[in-house]
């Protein structure tokens, strides 16, 4: 993978459904742990620049009788409310949007975000 | 071509006597009426016109209301233009919906129905009809779909845009369910502003005629949403939504905002798929009369081109009413003419094309 590891934390210090915002790089990113997998979305909504990491981890609808599913896989854009998979990154009601991930390594128990170099274009890419 | 708007009248409302079962005949006879004898049962709208609603023109030789003789019809519409079809929309008949009576409404637009298919249908192969039916009634107007709706000439159903509520809520349901089991779109038109209709306009009454015409896009933002969101596309897949007389101008900005709000809170409507504006795309369509009339005639294109409106406007020329519109003097992209003035009507009426009528197979 291309770009610059960052250390976040232990992976110990990351339960399910918790996240933690950092700021790696000069970007601000948030790094979830979903069920035991970690992922790392850049903090910046595609829609409108909102804080996308900083709102509900939560679930969604998820069939047309008000089933409620995903639990603890998506988050809601902090400011207009989007709901993003943080798997993947991909606004589940758009799939066409979709916001920046990065990858994560976890390697002797430490969680590593990957981040694009310096020299590289920042900010929100669609 | 083909007008998709025009209104098929009668000179006096007792032409539906004989359609009338006996004991609302005497209502119509007997009972009180909004106006002279003849006038049509309805609750009229705040607004009074200040000079009638015709073309004075479109007036007969006998002095009949205008555009109740087929002669005078074929003569400014039909041949006059070279109109392939012409929808008929009846004239006051819509306005049933006004009434809280939901029998006598019924039983007036079952009569129209059946005048519409005796008295005018017939008199010529270019003449298509829209089933109208009394909204207030969701299962009598279902009824009256299943009684009527495969009449091979008619080839929608037709409402007030003025309205209880909006139309795609499940009030409504029963509606789209027969609508969609006879494979009729439902034409939304302009009118039936009064009465059980009591928010005819955003915020209560505006005052004058011009006025509020100019507003009669907010009953059509409010059916084209609540059709949407409510998932009539999805639950009846080949539902079609025609608004008609209702602008179109306002069509892009609403969709962009709905595509925008039901992006964010998308759970509320889990039933949904795709965006309201994709819905709009494949089963919206919408009239041109009155087609909007920028001070640049070019800005009204770049806003509707973005939602894809070449496969959503259908021309329509509203006649005999005093805001009509000649196709001749319609300003549209030339890439625009052929699907906006032919083609879109077409498809969605599921009308032959245009050779086969030309050869006389078109019927």
């Amino acid at each position: 993978m291309r770009g610059e590891r960052h250390v976040v934390c232990r992976a110990s210090e990351l339960a399910p459904g918790e996240r933690r915002i950092v700021r790696l790089g000069g970007r601000s990113i948030g790094v979830f742990n979903v069920g035991g997998s970690f992922y790392a979305l850049h903090n910046g909504c595609p829609h409108k620049g909102g804080a996308l990491c900083e709102g509900p981890i939560c679930g969604t609808t998820v069939d047309a009788s008000f089933g409620y599913g995903r639990d603890g896989e998506i988050v809601r854009c902090a400011w207009h409310g989007w709901e993003f998979d943080i798997a993947t990154g991909v606004a589940i009601a758009d799939p066409a949007v979709r916001a920046r991930t990065y990858p994560v390594v976890v390697e002797d128990g430490q969680v590593m975000v990957v981040v694009p170099g310096t020299t590289r274009a920042r900010g929100v890419r669609r | 071509m083909i007008d998709c708007d025009v209104h098929n009248s009668w000179h006096s409302a007792e032409v539906l006597l004989p359609y009338l079962p006996p004991a609302f005949r005497e209502y119509l006879q007997r009972g009180e009426l909004p106006g002279p004898r003849g006038s049509f049962p309805h609750a009229h709208r705040p607004w009074l016109h200040p000079e009638g609603f015709m073309r004075y023109d479109a007036v007969p030789a006998s002095g009949a209301a205008a555009g109740s003789e087929y002669e005078l019809l074929r003569e400014q519409v039909l041949d006059r233009y070279d109109v392939d079809y012409a929808i008929l929309t009846g004239d006051e008949a819509i306005e049933a919906s006004t009434l809280a009576n939901p029998y006598y409404a019924n039983a007036l637009t079952s009569a129209y129905n059946d005048w519409l298919v005796q008295e005018w249908l017939p008199a010529d192969p270019r003449l298509k009809g829209s089933l109208v039916v009394a909204p207030q009634d969701p299962h009598g107007a279902a009824a009256e779909i299943r009684r009527m709706g495969d009449h091979d000439d008619i080839v929608q159903v037709l409402m007030s845009s003025g309205s209880q509520r909006p139309y795609g809520d499940p009030f409504f349901h029963p509606i789209w369910e027969a609508a969609a089991e006879l494979d009729l779109p439902i034409a939304v038109h302009l009118g039936g502003q009064g009465g059980l209709n009591a928010n005819p306009i955003g915020c209560g009454p505006t005052t004058f005629f011009w006025e509020t015409h100019a507003l009669l896009c907010e009953t059509g933002m409010a059916h084209l949403a609540s059709t949407i969101a409510h998932g009539v596309f999805e639950r009846w897949p080949n539902a079609r939504l025609i608004l008609v007389e209702c602008g179109v101008a306002w069509v892009p900005p609403i969709l962009w905002r709905l595509d925008e709000d039901y992006r964010a809170l998308r759970k509320e409507t889990p039933w949904l798929r795709r965006l309201p504006s994709e819905y709009a795309h494949e089963h919206i369509r919408m009239t041109t009369q009155p087609l909007e009339q920028p001070r640049s005639p070019e800005a009204l294109w770049p806003a509707l081109d973005d939602i894809g409106a070449r496969d959503m406007l259908m021309f329509a020329s509203d006649y005999p009413h005093w805001d009509f519109e000649d196709p001749r003097f319609l300003r549209l992209p030339e890439s625009w003419r052929e699907p906006v003035l032919d083609g879109n009507a077409r498809d969605v009426y599921g009308l032959p094309a245009r050779d086969r009528v030309s050869e006389g197979a078109g019927r």
